[in-house]
Order: C-alpha cells, then structure tokens, then sequence
C-alpha cells in the first residue's frame, strides 16, 4: 500500500562538473541522504527539471526543499524556483567555506584536503538545516511526502525522488494539476473506502499535499469526488 | 585568429545511481586523461540554469553526452539549448556489453565502475576524430 504522508526534505545538489566545489555539493548532499540523514531526505537530479514529466517539476512544491550550490552562480537553487518551486534553504559552498576560513578547494574528481573539509561543513549545515525544516511546520508548505509510488505511471529512469504523483482534474472547467492525487486514491481504495463515505478524508488528504482556494472547496470536492467515483470503478473493472 | 577546434562533452549529473557517477567518471576520463586537448566538460547544471556562457559553448561546438539512465537529461538538455548532440552515448548499453563492470557506489565507485567509465571514455575517444571532421566540416560548408 501506499506510504502516506511520510516527512522527509528534498536536497538538490548542483553536482556542477566542472569545478571542484561542485563535487563538494554533490558528495555532501550524498553524505546526508545516505550517512546523517537517511530516510528523512529525499534528492532529484537537478536537470530532471526540464527533461522529465510534470511529476519531476513538483518536486519542490511537493517536498520542502535545500538546494545546495558551489558557486554563486547558484544552479540549482535558481534552477529549482525557475522550473519547480522556491527553496526552502539554500547553502552556497564558496561562500560557506568562505565564513569557515577553508583553504583553496582543488580536484574536481579527487577532492583536496580543503575539500573534503568543505564536504564535512557543508554536510553539517544541510543536517541542520534539514532538522530545522522537520521541527517546523511552516503553513501552506507541507512537511510531507511519499515514498516509492507504486502505481506511478513514469517507470524509467533514476533512482532519485522524481516523478512525484500529479493529476489534472476540471474544476468548474478550469484544468487544475493536484499533487499526489493518484496516491491518495490508490491509497484510499486499497483502504476499502468507498465513495459515498469518503468524501471528508479525500478532502483532507488532498488539502494536505495543495492549496485549495477558500471559496472553491465544495467545487474541489465535487470535482474530486467525481474522479476518485472514476477511479473506483476503472479499477474494478 | 583561428582556434582550436574542440568538442563539448556533458555528463548527466545524476545523484541517484552509481551509472549517473559513471558517466561523470567517464567525461573526466575523457577529458583529463583521453583527449584534453580535444574537448571542453560542460556542467549539466549551467544548462538548466540557461546559463549564457555554458549556451553559447554547446550552440558552437559538437556535443557528446553520456547519460547514466533511460531519461537522458544530457542528451536533452543539449537539444533544449540549440546544440547538436554528435554522439549519444548510454550508460547502460555500454554497461550490457561489459556486464561483468557492475558499477556500485554513488559517492565513490567502485573498481569495476571506474573500469566502466575507463572503457566508456575510450570508445568515446576512438570516434572524437570523426566527429571533430564532422563538426568543421558542418561549420565550413
């Protein structure tokens, strides 16, 4: 069944190849997701922004996110509010080292030793960062997220936390994208929650992944109601 | 002034498989050790970014990318920014011909991953000739 919600924060790494720091932000962002941080964090490749599907696009709308730079031509925060959302954090190594008194960062492909100690800084800043987000419950930004969809259309690819669960529903004629939503009805109907009593918690669900406008709730819930009716029925088909 | 002409390679940057760090592996070895003289690594990110500088690169050289999976973000992302993809290079049809170079480790390969990259930056390198031919001859034509 669907994992549903699960707290986690979304750390995008520039993993600029072309200068060393951007091989610090790659392996500090590693460090925490698999080392500091494991099973609270979540990352996406950066360019999956404009080569993957809608799903990938959400990421940062959809999990509270730390991008993570090498310099200040900051990528992948600057990339992530152009084709995703804004950033919760942001860390830029030059200027993180810079404030530690880190020596000359060298090796693109094999770090020197200021190098490695920007990873270790820039790896603590991230945890904490990361810490600070899940202690707080900022409004209008869920703190939440989903592991390993199972239903998910999009198969192919990367084993990073793209291809988040979205789904466009006609709202009083108006196309509206709704994250999680096909989770939300697998998850609902694997629960044996048939339609006409579930109304309130689909609601619910639903209002914790979006923003549902004050004076469109009934119109959100009849429309949803109408598909996840769909949805029930393409499924026992 | 007549400059030297050069091919742009782009890995993929991908964080969440070890062949994502192979094909960035792989573009090191090419470009360090293989043919450095040749070609010009060009960050993933930049693109994403627009960056005008990193554009300008891949709209006036041949691009070679190496993608670590199916998405392949390189290989569009070139595409994307008005650049001419020369050669596409996969990972994992790299990897099918060489199984037994199963790449383990994200932040650190391991010996048969850098194995792979070594073998992927080589067949890179023995057709940079041909594609260097190819993009003046395109540029002059």
């Amino acid at each position: 069944m669907p994992n549903l919600p699960e707290r986690k924060v979304g750390i995008i790494a520039c993993s600029g190849e072309e200068l060393a720091v951007g091989t610090v932000s790659r392996l500090a962002a590693l460090k925490v997701l698999h080392e500091l941080r494991p099973g609270k964090t979540v990352t996406i490749c950066l360019p999956l922004f404009l080569a993957g599907g809608e799903g990938d696009r959400a990421f940062a709308r959809f999990h509270p996110t730390i991008t993570v730079d090498g310099c200040e031509l900051r990528c992948a925060a600057r990339g992530t509010e152009m084709y995703s959302g804004k950033p919760t954090a942001s860390v830029v190594i030059t200027e993180l080292a810079a404030e530690n008194g880190v020596g000359h960062i060298d090796g693109r492909r094999t770090l020197n030793q200021a190098g490695q100690k920007a990873v270790e800084l820039t790896a603590e800043r991230l945890t904490s960062l990361v810490d600070e987000i899940l202690a707080t419950k900022t409004p209008g930004k869920p703190l939440v997220s989903i592991t390993a969809p199972p239903e998910q259309p999009k198969a192919v690819g990367c084993a990073c936390g793209s291809g988040i669960p979205v789904q466009t529903v006609s709202i009083e004629g108006q196309p509206v994208e709704l994250l999680a939503l096909p989770l939300i009805f697998s998850n609902l109907r694997e629960r044996g929650r048939a339609p006409d009593v579930v109304a309130d918690e689909l609601m619910a669900s639903v209002e914790i992944y979006n923003a549902v406008p004050v004076g469109a709730k009934a119109a959100y819930r009849t429309a949803i109601l109408r598909e996840y009716v769909a949805y029930c029925r393409g499924g026992m088909r | 002034m007549s400059h030297h002409p050069c091919v742009v390679v782009i890995p993929c940057s991908g964080i969440g498989k070890a062949f994502g760090t192979v094909s960035r592996e792989a573009a090191y070895e090419l470009c360090e050790n293989f043919r450095p003289a040749d070609t010009n690594l060009v960050a993933l990110s930049k693109l994403v970014l627009g960056e005008e500088e990193a554009q300008a690169r891949v709209r006036s050289n041949a691009a070679v990318t190496i993608d670590g999976c199916a998405l392949m973000c390189a290989s569009k992302l070139v595409k994307l920014s008005g650049g001419t993809v020369a050669r596409e290079i996969s990972v994992l049809d790299v990897f099918r011909r060489h199984k037994r170079l199963k790449p383990e480790g994200i932040a650190e390969l391991n010996e048969a991953g850098k194995k792979l990259a070594r073998v992927i930056a080589a067949e890179i390198s023995e057709t940079l000739d041909e594609v260097l031919a190819e993009s003046q001859g395109g540029h002059h034509a």
